[in-house]
């Protein structure tokens, strides 16, 4: 008897679930380093640096 | 009192000097990544060693390669979860809100984990042990620790005021650390259908080399990966605070906003 | 004493005060967290017919027999902790891991005169992995025979690869070859 349908769905549904955390990860840092670069820029004309 | 006194000062001061966000901010970029790419080589080399080049197991022939997901993700909920406690301390003892930012961002990954080791211990309990679920020690303390990692994630958005949100999940998570030592001694304590542990700090591995290598590769893999996420949504949330510290700013100057940050909510006096 | 030592003096004692009314609470349900009963505990304290309990233990070697009772399979077998046996019988099929020697967690009730009828039967597998190859040279070898206990200690196998150990298999079959 094979158990490969478990052996498929334990490395699938790990593997799927690295890749979700991962790229929402990265678009989630993108999205941030954009929109902050966009808002800083007239921020430091205004105020000084930040950073 | 005295020597108490200036070793909890100067552990605050160590921590502060990385509460600085602006700093926490250039060492994570740097650290990043050295965390992504090891973590992907890491893991991408372990899986396939597990899959098509570790021997089967002379009981379990081939469902034993759903240890190399399996182990790592338990071992992870478990570290996690002690990531999540020390944050809990730093927060309720230090204040420190960079704690508070990363024990928000680790919830979520902690409880995806747990679910992981839970869901893939369910896929190996059915073909071997004959069984999805039985409610021994082992398995229900970690269902416990999967809905701690729920309730932490659930109390710390719970409030209009994030600092409350903060101060009531820190004492959830910190209490929850009782459950870790209750998982790793759960199949010493009580007789369990899961087995005892087969890597202790004590005794040799009762398990073959040629398995226990790919087993080594995955968990360092999946660790790094976990910390490269970890580290990486915490940038992400350093920066959208900023985001949000600088439209309030402007905001309270009388400027035109440009659009609200979307969904989380940290004050923005806490790391801006 | 500043607010912050406070703080963590006060984290430390709810700590210690909630690990140890956890303790007492567990240990106080000790027999209620135990997964499985021997079978000394149930021949020494045999409980009420209608209740189902949770039996665990070795299958005893040699005490397998396999019947068919109209279309079903009937396995009996012998499940003993090393101090009292206790006879299982069992309709239905077995799970893979089931053979001689392996520890399984029978759940079903105990009639008075000492025979259990498992509704169901868990394998449950020990803590050691290695090769089928490994597992066949240390038997061979007369190192170990599964159906009498546990591996010997790993760090007499775990090194051994399933080339070495398949040379060996091959090895005496030459000679005798030749």
């Amino acid at each position: 008897m094979t158990h490969l349908p478990y052996i498929a769905a334990a490395y699938g549904m790990t593997i799927s679930l690295a890749v979700l955390l991962g790229t929402n990860a990265a678009l989630r840092l993108r999205r941030a380093r954009a929109r902050l670069a966009t808002i800083d820029r007239p921020a430091r004309t205004g105020r000084g640096t930040e950073r | 009192m005295n020597a108490t006194h200036s070793l909890v000062a100067r552990t605050g001061t160590f921590f502060h000097r990385y509460a600085n966000p602006g700093r926490f901010l250039r060492l994570g970029a740097r650290l990043q990544p050295w965390l992504t790419w090891p973590a992907l080589m890491l893991s991408v080399t372990g899986i396939i060693w597990g899959l098509f080049f570790s021997p089967a197991d002379w009981q379990q022939g081939d469902s034993v390669r759903i240890m190399y997901v399996h182990v790592p993700a338990a071992w992870l909920a478990s570290s996690g979860y002690a990531g999540l406690a020390v944050c809990s301390l730093l927060s309720l003892v230090w204040r420190h809100p960079l704690a508070d930012l990363a024990a928000v961002e680790i919830g979520p990954v902690g409880a995806a984990i747990t679910a992981v080791c839970l869901a893939t211990g369910s896929l190996w309990g059915k073909p071997m042990w004959g069984t999805w679920w039985v409610w021994d020690a082992r398995l229900t303390s970690v269902l416990v620790l999967f809905f701690l990692y729920l309730g932490h994630i659930a109390l710390i958005r719970a409030f209009d005021e994030p600092q409350r949100g903060y101060r009531a999940a820190a004492i959830l998570g910190l209490a929850g650390a009782i459950d870790l030592p209750i998982i790793k001694f759960s199949v010493q304590w009580w007789n369990t259908l899961h087995q005892p542990d087969s890597i202790t700090l004590t005794g040799a591995p009762t398990m073959s080399t040629a398995m226990l290598w790919p087993l080594l590769v995955c968990t360092l893999g999946f660790t790094l990966g976990f910390a490269a996420i970890v580290v990486a949504r915490l940038r992400a949330a350093v920066m959208e605070s900023r985001i949000r510290a600088a439209l309030s700013a402007r905001r309270g100057r009388g400027g035109t906003v440009a659009g609200d940050a979307h969904g989380r909510d940290v004050p923005d006096g806490a790391v801006a | 004493m500043t607010r912050k030592s406070r703080r963590l003096w006060l984290a430390c004692a709810c700590l210690i005060g909630l690990g140890s009314a956890t303790a007492l609470t567990l240990s106080a349900f000790s027999s209620n967290i135990v997964f499985f009963m021997a079978p000394s505990q149930i021949r020494a304290k045999p409980p009420a017919p209608d209740r189902t309990v949770r039996l665990g233990g070795m299958v005893v070697a040699g005490s397998v027999r396999r019947q068919t009772v109209g279309d079903t399979p009937v396995a009996l077998f012998d499940v003993t902790d090393g101090q009292a046996a206790v006879t299982v019988r069992y309709e239905g099929i077995l799970p893979d891991l089931f053979r001689e020697g392996q520890s399984v967690v029978a759940i079903g009730t105990a009639s008075p005169d000492g025979a259990f009828r498992a509704s169901e039967v868990l394998a449950k597998h020990d803590e050691t992995y290695m090769p089928k190859e490994v597992a066949e040279a240390l038997r061979r070898s007369g190192k170990w025979d599964p159906r009498y206990g546990k591996a010997p200690d790993a760090a007499s196998w775990d090194t051994m690869t399933v080339r070495n150990a398949r040379k060996d298999a091959a090895g005496p079959q030459q000679q005798h070859g030749s």
